[in-house]
């Protein structure tokens, strides 16, 4: 009971975070909204007991959204919100399509029969479980990460990077 | 009980770092400082600039506090003193911190200031540099301990600490450590004399004398991060477990404010580019090293 | 009203409000906050069907990891991106890259 309360708490302040990052104007309280929201996301990965996951969301998000709160200073128009600018496009079409996802997975929620609910977990024994399933069984998919990951770091620097001699 | 225990030592701790502060940088020990200039600036008047982001200067100096506090928690004193033993210790205290940014952002942003927000910003340049000399020491040391508790992490190195078992990822861990406090040479977000203040700059009164505590406090945080994770936390011979992990943290905190004396402010772009080029590498062969050792001997 | 259907609920909510975003905003950065908001409610049902129906099965602690690593790459690329085009156009709306033509 303490955890359904504990989790919707969370839950409603990553809504209502979330909300937030597309009703402000201001750019940078748009981008610490969001950062906002996804902390609370790792508060209620705490309330489920799944430790290792919520701290690593937390520390992971806040230095994720604070870099786009650089990224935001550098490209828009209008970073402090002082202007009032609207800055959407087909509004009414966007809500709907929100709306009918939102629906659909809340119907799916819903109306399917989920199985029992498993009992008790003990936080110390996700860390050592995750660290043995990453080593034994996920070991192919985390080493194809790893060489994503530096994919994505090589193409994000040559990308980003100035051409040499002109310029 | 153990948490007010927990929050006189560390108040008592940041009275302390305030005291050294002082003295290692104009010379004079004066015991009674902090508490005098506490309440000089508890009496002086609060301005507010004319049109700041209410929200973030308001909310940046209790952040900072909430910061530091939230990463003392998990960070033992003795055996049974410790507030909060989370099963993912070593890995919350790096997330506690990230905060701290968030922290100094918002009050770069708050003020609607330039020296305030090129503090900010300059900070958040320095974040990228030591955010990855921050997390890699402290994988080494989960190696050797096995466990993310923070009081396994002190238990494993009864037979040697890790500052000798892991020189590089001490020195790593601690010149990252003065790189999260902010303190000389690596003061780019306050830089006194050159951003006349940065962050701190805009705030006056009462939110000046809580982001001083909060300063106070964060030091004294990663010194006792760099005392548990390095030097053996409450380990010793002849005095009780709480004086020395007490004596340790405070001698951490002695050398990481004395080190600033000596060496001048690092520019930014030296900052990344150390960080990156030769911390990265460093901190990766330290892992190795420690994964060898670990493994062969 | 069980945790598992709170989280869900959640999870559905946070779903709609990222579509929303990435639909209605006319900026590059917007958009990729849209996205994060979507991938952030796909984890919170991810974590909750971990918890309340397998939690024997670390593989969706597993899976969870990956989308965060994936939610970190692609900011990283998108931003990327992003800054190229900025240099080459001046602005990163999506309005104004509708035409193929330089």
């Amino acid at each position: 009971m303490l955890q359904a309360i504990f989790t919707g708490f969370f839950g409603l302040a990553a809504i209502w975070f979330a909300v937030v990052v597309f009703r402000t104007s201001s750019m940078v309280r748009s981008a610490l909204a969001l950062l906002f929201s996804q902390a609370a996301i790792g508060g209620m990965f705490l309330a489920m007991q799944t430790e290792f996951l919520g701290v690593l969301q937390i520390m992971m998000m806040a230095t994720e959204m604070a870099i786009m709160a650089i990224f935001m200073v550098m490209y828009m128009m209008d970073p402090g919100g002082l202007g009032g600018m609207d800055m959407t496009h087909q509004k009414r079409a966007s809500q709907v399509a929100g709306a009918l996802g939102a629906l659909a997975a809340l119907a799916v929620a819903f109306l399917t029969g989920w199985g029992p609910i498993a009992g008790e977990v003990r936080p110390a024994e996700q860390v050592y479980g995750l660290g043995i399933e990453i080593m034994e069984r996920s070991m192919l998919i985390f080493e194809t990460a790893g060489v994503t990951i530096l994919t994505a770091m090589i193409a994000a620097t040559a990308i980003a990077i100035k051409r040499r001699g002109s310029k | 009980m153990n948490a007010v225990l927990a929050i006189l030592m560390l108040l008592t701790g940041a009275y302390l770092v305030a005291v050294l502060e002082d003295w290692a940088s104009t010379g004079r020990l004066r015991l009674a400082g902090p508490i005098t200039s506490g309440l000089a600036l508890l009496g002086r008047e609060s301005i507010v600039p004319r049109q700041p982001d209410r929200i973030f200067f308001e909310v940046a100096p209790p952040l900072l506090l909430v910061a530091a506090l939230l990463a003392a928690a998990v960070l033992p004193l003795s055996p049974n003193l410790i507030v909060a033993d989370l099963a993912t210790g070593a890995l919350f205290v790096n997330a506690a911190l990230a905060y701290v940014m968030v922290a100094l952002l918002m009050a770069g942003w708050g003020p609607d200031g330039a020296y305030a927000m090129v503090g900010g910003f300059r900070f958040l340049g320095q974040l990228i540099a030591y955010s990855m000399l921050i997390v890699m020491p402290i994988t080494a040391v989960a190696m050797r301990a096995e466990s993310l508790f923070t009081t396994e992490v002190v238990e494993s190195q009864a037979a040697l600490p890790n500052a000798i078992y892991q020189p590089v990822g001490f020195v790593a861990f601690f010149v990252a450590a003065m790189a999260v406090a902010f303190l000389p040479p690596l003061d780019l977000p306050t830089a006194p004399g050159e951003l006349a203040g940065g962050v701190m700059a805009e705030y006056t009164g009462w939110r000046l004398a809580v982001m001083r505590l909060a300063r106070a406090v964060l030091v004294v945080t990663l010194a006792a991060a760099v005392s548990v994770f390095y030097l053996g936390g409450w380990l010793g011979p002849v005095l009780p477990p709480w004086a020395w992990s007490a004596i340790k943290t405070l001698l951490v905190a002695a050398t990481m404010l004395l080190a600033g004396r000596y060496v001048p402010r690092l520019r930014e772009t030296h900052v990344l580019e150390w960080g990156w080029k030769i911390g990265i590498p460093l901190a990766l062969l330290n892992i190795f090293y420690v994964g060898v050792l670990l493994l062969v001997v | 009203m069980t945790t598992l259907t709170v989280a869900l609920v959640v999870g559905a909510i946070l779903f709609g409000i990222g579509l929303y975003g990435v639909l209605s905003q006319t900026n590059l950065v917007m958009i990729m906050m849209g996205v994060e908001v979507m991938l952030g409610g796909a984890m919170v049902n991810l974590v909750a069907f971990w918890r309340f129906l397998h939690p024997e099965a670390y593989a969706g602690q597993m899976f969870v990891l990956i989308v965060m690593t994936v939610m970190a790459l692609e900011m990283a690329v998108g931003f990327g991106v992003g800054t190229g085009r900025f240099r080459a156009k001046g602005s990163v709306e999506m309005e104004e890259a509708q035409d193929l033509k330089g």
